[in-house]
């Protein structure tokens, strides 16, 4: 078992210096991400996200420091801890689509390294067979069903290497 | 009439939960749905992949809604997962232009288009509309269940994406399990996370989000969790073994899909609907559930 994900715990001690427009303006352009300027910062999100209580940097707090443009936030551990449940996005009471932003700052943050083993793992096996799990066969006989359908993978590695999947990572980490 | 869907099965069924594809089929037979094989499905791409990269999340997922479509037919999956993937590329495929002609051009070489003419639906959905067929066909009221239901986020939200249900008062499928004489209890957490895409970041954290379900479960009086989703039902039926609660009792309960509750109250065979693979022991319910 983990301890809790993520480098940057709390915002106790730490200091921000310089606030990236730059990455605002990047978030911005995600899928969802053009409603940055609503939020209020009522906290209705943070009130009903499961994890609220396992993480130090609450939901709310994730979508204030997006509009200060502090990349730290790729760091939180509320990027990888969110279970994507949708909570916050169906709740939020001006409409912003916190999750599908979230999944953007997840993309964002496997780009630059910052991710948990388990995914590096999922995407080679994805790459590999097109599959996260593969079948149990005895168990399907025991149930006289059926093969699984079968596809070629050469044509979801055609596919993967169009989108880069296996070189996503950004330059300077890699 | 007869309605036909390709179904799509995901990779979570056919690995752990084979008793949930074969009681869907066993279902879906009495039912009179008629479910091709989806030649060529891969992975969906789930939210791992959406985490990942969403190019290649919509890539895959859409390659898979491309083919369904290139035959003409809808698409239905038992999956929560897989559904809200598929669900969730449609809706952005149809919506972003810039998204749909670059997923276009990578699928080009694969000789496929994404037009956006395939239904995806879940296969809660189909029973809900068969509902009033479903309890004709009730023969063995399960008196006596008290259901926890788990519906799951991605069969719910976001809602202006899947359009099921109600997001915050959800009733369909309960609606479809108390056909059966069951009662489906009302728990304070039915809506929240079971915790499972958690478990490849941090099983710590996942097994603290489903140790508060199943301490909500109890509260409820329920004695047994039925769930539509596999994801969901790896932690109910799987990393629920063994849970205890802060002062050691155990939190085990037993854990059913809603495609089992149905076919045995429907008097269906019992063999295909699978209950010999229910990791946590039935023994509680056995006599309610009428089996051996
Ligand atoms: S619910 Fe919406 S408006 Fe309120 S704090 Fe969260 S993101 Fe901001
Ligand atoms: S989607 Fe993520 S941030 Fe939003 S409520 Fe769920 S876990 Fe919390």
């Amino acid at each position: 078992m983990e301890d809790t994900w993520g480098q940057f715990k709390s915002f106790e001690g730490a200091k921000f210096e310089a606030l990236s427009a730059d990455f605002t303006r990047e978030v911005s352009s995600l899928i969802g991400g053009q409603d940055l300027t609503a939020c209020f910062q009522c906290a209705k999100c943070s009130a009903g996200c499961p994890v609220s209580d396992k993480v130090n940097i609450q939901v709310h707090e994730l979508m204030r420091m997006l509009l200060f443009g502090l990349e730290e936030v790729l760091e939180t551990d509320m990027v990888w801890l969110c279970t994507t449940c949708y909570t916050c996005q169906e709740r939020c009471p001006q409409g912003i689509s916190i999750t599908d932003i979230i999944f953007g700052l997840k993309n964002m943050a496997f780009k630059r390294g910052i991710r948990p083993k388990g995914y590096v793992v999922a995407r080679q096996g994805l790459f590999d067979t097109g599959r996260l799990y593969e079948p149990t066969d005895w168990e399907r006989e025991d149930l006289e069903l059926d093969d699984v359908p079968e596809f070629d993978i050469n044509d979801i590695q055609k596919m993967f290497k169009k989108t880069g999947l296996l070189e996503l990572e950004e330059k300077e980490d890699a | 009439m007869t309605e036909e869907y390709e179904v799509f099965l995901g990779c979570a069924i056919p690995n752990r939960f084979n008793n949930y594809e074969s009681s869907m089929r066993t279902v879906a037979e009495a039912l009179d749905i008629k479910l091709l094989d989806f030649d060529g499905a891969s992975c969906c791409g789930t939210v791992v992949l959406k985490s990942i990269d969403e190019t290649s999340w919509l890539s895959l997922s859409g390659r898979n809604i491309a083919l369904a479509e290139s035959r003409g037919h809808d698409i239905v999956t038992p999956c929560n997962g897989c559904y809200g993937s598929l669900k969730d590329t449609d809706h952005v495929l149809h919506e972003h232009e810039e998204q749909r002609n670059a997923v276009n051009e990578i699928l080009k070489e694969l000789n496929l288009e994404y037009k956006g003419a395939a239904r995806i639906r879940h296969f809660v959905e189909v029973l809900y509309d068969l509902r009033d067929k479903i309890r004709e066909k009730i023969v063995r009221p399960l008196t006596g269940l008290r259901i926890a239901f788990h519906p799951g986020c991605h069969l719910l939200r976001p809602s202006t994406v899947t359009g099921f249900d109600d997001p915050e008062l959800p009733r369909k499928v309960d609606e479809l399990l108390e056909l059966t004489g069951a009662t489906s209890v009302s728990w304070t957490l039915k809506l929240r996370c079971c915790g499972s895409p958690l478990l490849i970041t941090s099983e710590e954290v996942a097994t603290q989000i489903l140790r508060e379900k199943m301490e909500s479960a109890r509260d409820a009086q329920a004695n047994c969790v039925v769930t539509n989703c596999p994801a969901c039902h790896t932690q109910f039926d799987v990393q629920a073994i063994g849970l205890k609660d802060s002062a050691g009792e155990s939190l085990e309960l037993p854990a059913l899909f809603v495609t089992q509750i149905l076919g045995l109250a429907m008097g269906l065979d019992p063999e295909p609907l699978g209950l010999e693979l229910n990791r946590i022991s039935l023994d509680p319910i056995r006599e309610i559930l009428g089996i051996e």
